[in-house]
């Protein structure tokens, strides 16, 4: 009893870790245009429309996700096997992580501008200077929740595999659900504020994302503002209950039918969420109504 | 929405890029064998540098892959390549002094089955899929197998699966302390899949430049061999390590700045603090 309690602790603690992770990763990625709304801020200048917009792809967010959080447990992992303190090895593995995804970042955000030089989209190295330095921020806070959630499962709760390989897990897991939950705020409403909300983005709007701001003209960090009030907590509630949930029905049925039940229970678990998500889909539907014509949109 | 990919024409050709690649590291991945004459494993950085030979061939071949329009299937390509590589690196790590040329032989047959997969029975149908996959196989696996020699020091088996640990003052040997039983491998593969595809992926556009997208993928070479390095500190002697560590840093602060300058070569204007200037023809 005494073990399922303390794996309960370990539980919730790893929850709010990975709630924190989810928040910090989506604000970071769209800081960096990252995922889902790049290929808009990538087509902009092509379409004529120059902008000042951070553009920092490094593949998807799940692999890139993936080695950050990765690198992160690895020399967490090899600081540990040098004798150093578990806490003390992962915030500078953390550290180490975020030094190469803030060159990545650079060098990623320079070969795209440069590479478009023929539609005149200027390198513009304040941008490359004040948001490489914004992500790299909240990259940290991102990567040191997750390897401590990885170390808390390898460590408190006994899980077989070894650290830089729960990282890399982990680290897909936080990617995509960044990717999936948070990128639309950004890349379906943000960019699009200047179009009819719902209308989608018609092909003729293509490229021509908001350049403006409430005074001046918009960067990233504006982006980053917004996606830390909307994109980002969205992110962390799902990435917090996909690692709440996890390791609840491992740690409460494992001893059940001989490790089946937390295979039912998990099975159980995404049945239910299915059920929730189409009910919340239809319901927003008929609330909100599809959209028709620019005369009934206006409700 | 996929954005149209367009590559640069003119540079060094292909094939020339690729025997550069292919020779070059299979050579550097034979200096690390020297090691095992050496009384601490001080040439395992040649491993990093094997990686980075391939790495920048493997950034022209996905330039090739990729021309063919594949805009979202440049981080995909990277993956498939490590992939296919890290099983023939971890097998042919089991041959010992072959183990180089048995990895590339087993790599590209591989790559060639992977290809042959895609074009036929996906049906994707892209002319320079088979060839293109059977290089990116090889390539990734001597990322792999390279990177790996580096971190341990050797590119036999039995050295990637023995690690050490001191426990009341008594070396033991386990398989928990390892590359492979660490999970350090995971990393490796990582490494090498984000840094064989970021060159590209990076440089694409209508103004991609050859030179630039190679320069890149050498910098993400050595920006994956400074990790590797540090994680070196684990398993190998302090000071072949701290070589290791030295060659690295300096290899990435070079190919950095090349790179910075080649980007202010190639970009339409370099502005600090400037506003949005817009195009003459009007958006």
């Amino acid at each position: 009893m005494e073990e399922i309690i303390f794996g309960i602790g370990i539980t919730a603690l790893a929850g709010a870790l990975a709630a924190v992770a989810g928040a910090a990763e989506d604000t970071e990625s769209d800081i960096g245009s990252q995922g889902d709304p790049n290929s808009q801020v990538q087509l902009a200048p092509q379409m004529g429309y120059v902008h000042r917009i951070f553009n920092k792809a490094i593949a998807g967010e799940p692999p890139a996700y993936g080695l950050w959080v990765a690198l992160g447990a690895g020399l967490a992992w090899a600081f540990m096997a040098m004798q150093i303190n578990p806490i003390l090895a992962i915030v500078l593995g953390s550290a180490l992580a975020v030094f190469v995804q803030g060159v990545y970042a650079t060098t990623a955000y320079l070969g795209r501008t440069a590479s478009l030089s023929k539609f005149e989209q200027p390198v513009y190295i304040d941008i490359l200077k004040s948001m490489t330095t914004v992500t790299m921020a909240h990259a940290f806070v991102a990567i040191f929740a997750t390897v401590t959630v990885c170390h808390l499962m390898n460590g408190a709760l006994g899980h077989p595999f070894p650290l830089p390989l729960l990282g890399l897990v982990w680290g897909i897991a936080l990617g995509a659900a960044g990717s999936a939950t948070g990128n639309p705020f950004y890349g379906k409403e943000r960019q699009y504020q200047n179009q009819a909300f719902g209308a989608g983005v018609p092909i003729a709007a293509s490229g021509n994302i908001v350049r403006y701001a409430e005074a001046g003209q918009r960067n990233s960090i504006d982006n980053g503002f917004f996606s830390a009030k909307l994109g980002g907590p969205a992110s962390g509630i799902c990435f917090g209950l996909i690692v709440f949930f996890e390791l609840w029905r491992t740690v409460v049925f494992e001893p059940v039918a001989a490790g089946w039940g937390a295979i039912i229970v998990g099975v159980v678990v995404i049945l239910i969420f299915a059920i929730i998500d189409r009910y919340i889909e239809v319901w927003a539907r008929k609330t909100f109504g599809p959209y028709t014509t620019p005369e009934e949109a206006s409700s | 929405m996929t954005v149209k990919v367009e590559v640069g024409a003119g540079g060094v050709p292909h094939n020339k890029v690729m025997i550069y690649g292919l020779v070059g590291s299979f050579i550097f991945l034979y200096l690390t064998y020297l090691n095992t004459y050496l009384q601490a494993p001080y040439l395992a950085f040649f491993g990093g540098l094997a990686a980075v030979a391939a790495l920048v061939w493997g950034a022209d071949t996905i330039k090739h892959l990729c021309s063919y329009g594949l805009g979202t299937g440049v981080p995909s390509a990277g993956m498939i390549a490590l992939g296919s590589g890290v099983l023939a690196a971890l097998f042919g790590a089991t041959t010992g002094v072959l183990t180089p040329i048995v990895t590339i032989i087993l790599a590209a047959i591989i790559g060639a089955i992977t290809g042959l997969l895609a074009n036929h029975v996906v049906r994707m149908d892209i002319p320079a899929m088979v060839s293109s996959l059977t290089e990116l196989a090889i390539v990734g696996a001597i990322t792999v197998l390279g990177l790996a020699t580096m971190a341990c020091g050797t590119f036999e088996f039995l050295g990637m699966i023995t690690g050490t640990f001191t426990f009341l003052g008594f070396t033991v040997q386990t398989y928990g302390m390892s590359v492979i039983g660490g999970g350090v491998i995971a990393v490796i593969f990582m490494l090498g899949a984000i840094a064989i595809q970021h060159a590209f992926n990076a440089c694409l556009g209508p103004g991609e430049k050859q030179d630039r997208t190679l320069m890149l993928a050498a910098e993400c070479g050595f920006l994956s061999m400074i990790t590797v390095a540090i994680i070196s500190f684990a398993f190998i002697e302090t000071y072949a390590a701290l070589l290791a560590f030295l060659v690295s840093v300096i290899g990435w602060i070079y190919t950095y700045k090349r790179y910075i300058d080649l980007s202010k070569r190639d970009a339409y204007a370099w502005l600090d603090a400037k506003p949005i200037i817009e195009p003459k023809g009007g958006a």
